[in-house]
């Protein structure tokens, strides 16, 4: 049976879970929007186009992931949105009526309603006008629903398509709001500076209950644009990636301090607790896990906490997923396709404890909200995907029984015509028939 | 209707420090509202009023309504040139993490804005019922009377519903606002879900912050509505 979990007129859905945390979601989302609490119907895929593959658009992919369905484990929908865009990220808003998802080539933004009939989600709109709205951001990535509208985080701008990027608001109708330029050593709008402000972007995250947003930052459109060898060998190239994590206050959106988070700290994820007062990211390029915490005297801190694998070998850590306890930290590393759970119920002490190898290469994890189901999809960018033999591109579902994955299905993107698949977002009828 | 004040205090409707001893909660305070202070659900102090910017987000939907009096009214024209908090509620929603911390928000302001007349002289508060069944004006007339008798004056917050769906939901369409009808009509918390949302409209009658669970924090919310009177007074950065 799916359950849901609603911020509203509906507690007795909380209470029969036995009071969960008010504010955890499924996969890490947004706290501000109803939760899939029991088993998810559908897992919505947001795959690149690859020219000659299918009809080699960029698409979303909708899988029956329904115990006892006849087309369990199987796509049911796939709706291309035309061309390549160099799909990547998205999310849902706050309302879960609709999914916005994002190409960081041509900066569009393309929102599907995922309400009218979750089985098969229509795209209803398309953002094309970003950059010029934004004022100048270039790559929309994620899409984090606030109440009545979306923060998108940028990655680069165009007047250089480097990393200097600004956070971007738009209405739930799709109406841009405002734009929050990162701060930078030359404007750092109040922001405390500990080393650099380097004004990069990728993931931006809120605490509610303390007010404060964390955002971390990647690389450009330069450079994720390239060819992921070819930039590996351009010295200047590889000095143009993020090295902060900034706080912000959240309600007057301006930055609080810039903390140095060297080698590319990604993915935001704050702990659940009504009292963890923290929150994980992971640097790409060195390979560690950082906490950004409040400490005792109130100050906000950043420290690296755990090596992820051997940080000599450049595992390069993408995704991250913590349990709805916060106890259980699960990361996937890109280049040797393996996740690796954390038992991060120390968070100054993180201690590894479990770790397999999903594939080739791996991106994406994403788990259900009690933890006993996770997903992953392989595709980080479409000129970093490994290649030949090695570029697998799969969704793959496992359970999850506490001591190891036991794998469910598997879906071949390559050999199904889809293409690369990215960030999964989950679904349920049960949403809205209620 | 004599216990519901007593009910909405049990439910969190009305802050229960403010029901014993409202003006000792005031005594030093030039923003009454940061006598509410810290919690754990809001652990900051909330930013300075005018130190930040409230964009537009779209254009406050207009629409017809009844007030607990009977009287039709246009939205707009209850706006009037003032700043507006519009909260969509149901009265026989007893979830205290829904409509009640909603209808909890509008007490705090009303607590804020009778202890400040540069706020009370310019703000407008109302409640808009989406239960056409149940909230007729005569229903929200008694739930109104009943909170009047524990705090004084509610003629400040209004209490409002519609005719009947065709006239709420194209309101409910306008403003974003989805609700649904639970599955057990007879849930104990209320037959309707919705995702709780509150809204900030400013006299030129645009939505300038939207608020839900997590954010209903009348510090907040009061410092926004300082902030809207500071750039009406060219003292912000404005929209």
């Amino acid at each position: 049976m799916t359950r849901t979990l609603w911020t509203l007129c509906g507690l007795t859905l909380v209470l029969a879970l036995g009071g969960s945390p008010a504010l955890a979601d499924e996969t890490c989302q947004s706290p501000y929007m109803a939760k899939i609490t029991g088993q998810e119907e559908y897992v919505y895929v947001w795959t690149l186009g690859v020219q000659g593959l299918g009809d080699g658009s960029d698409k979303l992919v909708t899988v029956d992931v329904r115990p006892g369905s006849s087309s369990y484990g199987k796509v049911v929908a796939s709706t291309s949105v035309g061309g390549r865009h160099e799909a990547h990220h998205g999310g849902l808003t706050d309302d879960r009526r609709q999914l916005w998802v994002s190409g960081l080539d041509t900066s569009k933004i393309f929102i599907f309603d995922v309400a009218a009939d979750p089985g098969k989600p229509k795209l209803v709109k398309t953002i094309d006008d970003f950059e010029k709205a934004s004022g100048g951001v270039v790559g929309p990535h994620g899409a984090y629903a606030l109440p009545g509208r979306m923060l998108i985080s940028g990655l680069s701008n165009n007047k250089d398509h480097g990393g200097r990027t600004a956070l971007v608001e738009y209405s739930n109708e799709g109406k841009h709001i405002a734009t929050h330029w990162m701060p930078t050593a030359e404007d750092s709008n109040g922001a405390k500076i500990e080393s650099v402000a380097d004004g990069y972007g990728y993931d931006a995250r809120v605490l509610p209950r303390k007010n404060v947003m964390l955002s971390t930052s990647f690389t450009g459109w330069s450079n994720y644009m390239m060819d992921f060898g070819k930039m590996l060998q351009d010295a200047d190239a590889m000095k143009r990636f993020g090295q902060t994590a900034v706080l912000w206050d959240f309600h007057a959106r301006t930055p609080k301090k810039v903390f140095h988070v060297p080698g590319a700290p990604l993915e935001v994820r704050w702990a659940w607790g009504p009292r963890n007062n923290y929150a994980f990211t992971t640097t790409a390029l060195t390979s560690q896990l950082w906490l950004i915490y409040e400490d005792e005297a109130g100050e906000w801190q950043a420290k690296a906490v755990a090596d992820i694998g051997d940080p000599s070998k450049i595992p390069l850590p993408v995704d991250i997923s913590l349990s709805a306890d916060d106890s259980l930290l699960w990361i996937d590393s890109f280049m040797d396709g393996t996740v690796r759970a954390f038992d991060v119920s120390d968070p100054h002490q993180p201690k590894q404890v479990y770790e397999k190898v999903i594939g080739k290469q791996l991106n994406m994890v994403s788990q259900s909200w009690d933890g006993e189901r996770l997903y992953f999809t392989t595709s980080l960018l479409a000129n970093w995907d490994k290649k030949g033999a090695d570029n697998e591109q799969f969704l793959k579902a496992y359970d999850w029984d506490g001591t190891e994955l036991k794998h469910r299905f598997s879906i071949d993107f390559n050999d199904a015509g889809l293409g690369r698949p990215h960030i999964m977002r989950f679904g349920a009828k049960s949403l809205y028939s209620n | 209707m004599a216990t519901l004040a007593g009910a909405l205090i049990m439910a969190g409707a009305v802050p229960a420090a403010q029901a014993h001893d409202p003006e000792a909660l005031t005594a030093g305070h030039e923003r009454p509202e940061l006598s509410f202070g810290r919690s754990e659900q809001y652990d900051y102090d909330p930013p300075l009023p005018g130190s930040y910017r409230l964009p537009a987000i779209k254009p406050a939907p207009d629409g017809r309504v009844l007030d607990s009096k009977e009287r039709l009214h246009q939205l707009h024209a209850l706006m009037d040139g003032r700043i507006t908090v519009l909260a969509f509620i149901y009265t026989r929603c007893s979830d205290p993490r829904g409509c009640p911390l909603a209808i909890s928000l509008l007490y705090d302001l009303l607590f804020v804005a009778r202890r400040d007349p540069a706020i009370g002289g310019s703000l407008r508060l109302m409640a808009l019922s989406f239960d056409v069944e149940n909230d007729t004006p005569e229903v929200l007339a008694d739930y109104a009377g009943a909170a009047q008798k524990d705090h004084g004056a509610a003629g400040e917050l209004l209490f409002l519903t519609t005719r009947g769906e065709a006239e709420l939901d194209p309101i409910l369409e306008a403003y974003g606002q989805p609700i649904g009808r639970k599955l057990d009509a007879a849930d104990p918390f209320g037959p309707y879900t919705h995702q709780l949302r509150v809204f900030l409209i400013d006299p030129e009658r645009r939505i300038r912050n939207i608020y839900s669970l997590g954010f209903l924090d009348p510090r907040l919310v009061a410092t926004d509505i300082r902030t809207l009177l500071l750039e009406r007074r060219g003292q912000s950065p404005g929209g």
